[in-house]
Parts: C-alpha cells; structure tokens; sequence
C-alpha cells in the first residue's frame, strides 16, 4: 500500500489528540510538558507532508519555527518549574490551587 | 550550480522592520549596559525603556505618514506589511506601555524591577506584539506571539512571590495549549489552500467557493480557541482571573490591555474575511462566544470578594463586548474596536494603578487576599482623594456618561445597530447593565461603609511616588475629557480602519 498524504494527516491528527489529554489529564507538571511537546510536534508532521505534497518550502519552514519556539518554551517551563520545585518540593498541578473564587 | 541570489536593499523596504528594531535595540542596550556596571539604579533603565518607546512612537508617525499617503507598505519579502489596522494597534501599544513602565518607580523596593532584565524582557515583548499585529504571514505572528508571551511569562513570575509563580505557570500552560491550537488552525488553512498568507488564504478560498466548508470550519474553531485564550473568551478565560490575581498590579493591567490588542487586530484579519463569506455557521459560532463571554463573566464578576479579581472578569467582558465587532465587521464596528481600546486603556490603566498604589508588603488580618473589599470600606473617610479618584474609574467601566467607555460603548451599539444586529446590541446595553452592578459595589464600599477597625490608614500614600501619582493623573485626565478627544480620535481612526480595507 502506497503511504500517501492522508496516512500522515492522520497520523499528525491522532498524535495531537494524545497531546491534547495529556495536557488535560495529566497532574504532573513534567508530563504536562511533555504533552505539549508531542502537541507541536503532531503539527510539524503533517506541515512536513502537505509542504511535501505541494511542492513548497513554506510548510517545511514553518515546522521548523514550530521547533524552534518549542524549544524556547521548554526552557521558559523549565525555568518556572525548577523555582515551583525549589520552594514547594513537588510538581504537582493540583497543589497549585492557592487562588480561588 | 545554485544561482547566486541577488536582494537589493530596496527591495527589503527595511523601513517597515525600524519600528520593531528600535525597542529590541533597547533591550540588548539594557543588557550591555548591566553588564558593564551592575546595581544602577532602575530609574536610569525605566528612562532608557521610555526614551526607546519614544523613538518607537516617533518611527511609527513618520510611517503612518508614508501610508496614509501612498497605502499598504510591504517589505521584507512580502512578510511585513505595514497598513492602517497594523499602525493604530502599534500605536496604542507603545502608548500603553510608556504608560505603564513608570509605574516600576514606587516608593517600596519589589524584587523585580532591581533586575535590569525585567526592562529588557519588557522591550522584548513590545517588539513580538508588534510583530504579531505588522504581518499578515501566520508564520510571523506565531513567532512574535510566542516571543511576547514567553517573555510575558517570565515577567509575572519575576514579582517572587508564590502565587506569582502559580499564576505564570498556569498562564504558561494555557499559552503552551493554545500555541498548539495556533499551529494546528494554520496546519489546516495550508493544507486547504497550499499558503500562510492571510490575503492568499482569503483569495484561495474563495476562488474555490469555500468548498472544503467541513474542514474549514475545524480549522477556524482551532483559531477561534488559540485566540480565544490570549483575549480570555468564555470558555478559555480560566486562566485569566488567577493570572490577574497572582501578577503584579501594572502586569496584570498591562495584560488587560496590550497583548489583547495585537490579538484582536490578528484575530480581525483572519475572521473578518470568513464572516463576510457568508457562511452562517460561523457567524453562528462567533455569535455564541460573544454573547456567552459577555454574560458569563458579568455574572462570575458579581460573586468576586477580591477587586482585582472582579477587575480581571470586568475585562474578560469588556473583551466579550469588543469581539462583537469582529463578528458585525463593518468599517464603523472596527474604527469602534479602537476607539473602545484606546479608551479602555486609560480607564483600566488607572483603576490598576490605584491598586498598585494601594499594595501592601503585608496583608492585614481583615483582608482576606491582596485587594479585598474590606481594604477600601469607608475610603472616603480615610483617603477621600483615593476614593474620588477610584469611583471615576469604576464609573467609567460602568460605562456612565460623560466619562472614557461611555463612548465606547456607545459607539460600539451603535456600530451595532447599523449592523443589522439588533438582538446582538440589545444583548450588550443590558449586559452594561449587569456590569453597573458590580462596579457600583465597590463604590458602595468606599462611600457608605465604616472603616474597618484597626485599618491601615496610610495604605494610599506609602507606596505612592511621584511618578505613580503622575500615571494616574493621566488617567484621569484621560478618562474625564475624553469627551473632547472622541470625535477627532474616530475621524482618525476610521481614516486608518478604511485605508486598510476593513
């Protein structure tokens, strides 16, 4: 069978369908990280296949600047979660719940 | 062999990069300075922010000058493009953040503004809004949103203290999910149309009568949530009150305004096209969130026991109210978008500021969190300027006429009206309605109750400098002429709005 380019547009769709539960479910911060990852990353397969699929670059250029503002990102939350771990001594996102009403 | 490949100067047309350029430079200026000689003082870097604004502001004049002469300026390969919606957003950013970058020189030290990065990283965030709004390329705007709200971020996490932290993370979550949505939306316009250019995108579309209309839409919906985010749209605002709460006064204040801006004039590029083609159910779904976002957070902002919460679902609704422009789309909706903004940034620019000044190192037992209603019970007994100056605020969010947001609102109807949408516009004059509740609730407070027992009487005047005294004297004089501002402002505007054809 010949992969064409709904394989990866499905492929791409289902990824980003696991990357969206994981930031919904998931408690720690850490993996939540993670899931953004596989969030974007989801995206960048598929810019890959439709750049490839019409012949044009500006697909594959945007999937690029997907990696590089995932990777600022990453260290931004990184950051932030090395001081929330420095103070409180957990990654929990349910112990962040100071603030209510 | 490769063709060598030759760019002429001019045809980068660099100008359209200058306004962007000059804050950047800025920043890398604060950092060499700070590296060369560290523990000046952060007046010396608050002047240097204000001095490049200015050359921002003075660069952006002599542009719009240049467009309002010979239209549309495009440069750098196509990717900048410089037309009126893009000058106006511009303008009121820079606006905005000369007004609230003084508000770092308080008479009590804060931890962040003793780093010389908060200045830097403040620059930095002016120059990806501006990206954002400068460009009709998604690729563009992704960059400068994701440069404005890292850099956004680490400027709310800069206040130390916990639940600033709490509050960045959230917002960081959010922004993480919403950047995946961003990219996913623009995924799916590319593969329907082969282009990431919003003019492209448009012409693309229509030339084939919007026959993908089912993947079309889930497109948009992805767009709508990513936007629905950054402008705090019902149901994506929870992260907005906390975010509110957890920030400093002048970072929340300025998150109110700003970076709602630039979203909105993203947000008025990509929809606008897409309302005027004529399929219902997207008008359908901008409808629902619009009225949704309204009503809802008119309602939470009743049940709020802290002002600066209630502030951050007052300005969720005043979001809610200012996207029905997007979905009426005419040029008067629009030119009242602006209108509305440039008002509703002197109005909140001062109710934040008279919280920053009322900001406590410590919290005092009958206070149940940093700006609770007791804090101002009686105010008018204690610090009766305070409280003047308080209630004009809150009467201008109230939208009382004669003073900033009247006209907003006003216009704002009317556009509405025009419009044809005359549900829509019955729907916002009572949600004005519901808002004067709350907002008169606060003023109840200062005015009819007695002052707590024990009440730290000096609250108003310990953290209050000169210049702190200054920015809310603006916004004042703001907020009571705008009266005589509104008629040239809108004349100016809808120049602008029509010149760039929206």
């Amino acid at each position: 069978m010949e992969i064409g380019l709904n394989h990866y547009l499905v492929l791409s769709t289902i990824l980003f369908a696991i990357g969206l539960v994981g930031v919904m479910r998931r408690k720690n911060l850490l993996m939540l990280f993670f899931a953004t990852e596989i969030l974007l990353n989801a995206v960048n397969i598929a810019f890959a296949a439709i750049s490839h699929y019409y012949g044009d670059l500006t697909g594959q250029m945007f999937a690029f600047f997907v990696i590089a503002i995932a990777a600022s990102e990453v260290a931004v939350g990184l950051g932030l979660l090395i001081v929330w771990h420095k103070r409180h001594n957990n990654i929990d996102l349910d112990q962040m719940s100071t603030m209510r009403g | 062999m490769l063709e060598p490949v030759n760019v002429t100067l001019e045809s980068l047309n660099l100008m359209t990069l200058t306004p962007m350029l000059i804050p950047i430079i800025g920043a890398l200026l604060i950092l060499v300075i700070d590296l060369f000689k560290s523990d000046l003082h952060k007046s010396l870097y608050v002047m240097l922010s204000i001095l490049f604004l200015f050359m921002d502001f003075a660069v952006l004049a002599n542009t719009s000058g240049v467009v309002a002469q010979n239209g549309t300026l495009m440069g750098v390969f196509n990717v900048m493009h410089i037309d009126g919606l893009a000058l106006l957003s511009q303008f009121i950013i820079v606006i905005a953040s000369m007004l609230f970058i003084p508000l770092a020189l308080t008479s009590n030290s804060f931890h962040e503004f003793s780093y010389p990065e908060f200045f830097a990283l403040f620059l930095f965030m002016i120059s990806g809004f501006q990206f954002m709004v400068a460009t009709d390329n998604l690729i563009l705007v992704f960059v400068g949103l994701e440069t404005s709200s890292l850099a956004l971020y680490t400027l709310i996490a800069m206040h130390n203290r916990d639940k600033s932290f709490e509050a960045a993370v959230k917002y960081f979550t959010m922004g993480a999910l919403a950047a995946g949505f961003y990219s996913f939306g623009a995924m799916i316009f590319y593969a329907l149309t082969g282009s990431v250019e919003i003019n492209q995108i448009a012409a693309v579309l229509s030339a084939n009568g919007y026959a993908d209309i089912a993947y079309l839409l889930v497109g948009v919906v992805f767009m709508l949530a990513a936007f629905g985010f950054k402008l705090s749209l019902v149901p994506f605002h929870t992260w907005a009150p906390d975010v509110y709460e957890g920030a400093s006064a002048p970072m929340a204040g300025f998150m109110s305004i700003v970076p709602k801006i630039a979203a909105f004039v993203v947000a008025m590029r990509i929809f606008e096209f897409l309302v005027h083609s004529g399929i219902v159910w997207l008008e359908v779904i901008l409808y629902i969130f619009v009225v949704v976002t309204m009503t809802a957070a008119n309602i939470w902002a009743l049940v709020q026991n802290d002002v600066k919460r209630m502030l951050a679902y007052s300005s969720i609704s005043h979001a809610g109210f200012v996207m029905a422009a997007i979905l009426i789309g005419t040029t008067q909706a629009n030119s009242a978008l602006f209108l509305y903004w440039v008002l509703f940034t002197f109005t909140n620019l001062g109710s934040f500021s008279m919280l920053w000044i009322s900001r406590q190192k410590h919290i005092p037992i009958y206070q149940a969190s940093d700006h609770s209603y007791n804090k101002f019970a009686g105010l008018i007994k204690t610090a009766p300027v305070a409280a003047t100056i308080m209630a004009l605020f809150m009467l201008s969010l109230a939208g009382i006429p004669p003073f900033a947001l009247f006209w907003g609102k006003f216009y704002m109807i009317a556009s509405a009206v025009t419009g044809g949408y005359t549900i829509l516009a019955l729907i916002m004059a009572l949600n004005s309605a519901i808002a004067g509740y709350y907002y008169l609730k606060l003023i109840v407070y200062m005015f009819m109750k007695e002052p707590v027992q024990g009440a730290d009487l000096y609250v108003f005047t310990n953290n209050a400098s000169l210049s702190l005294r200054t920015i809310v004297g603006v916004a004042v004089m703001g907020t009571i002429f705008a009266f005589v501002a509104v008629n040239p402002l809108l004349e100016f505007i809808t120049a602008f709005v029509y010149n760039s054809g929206y």
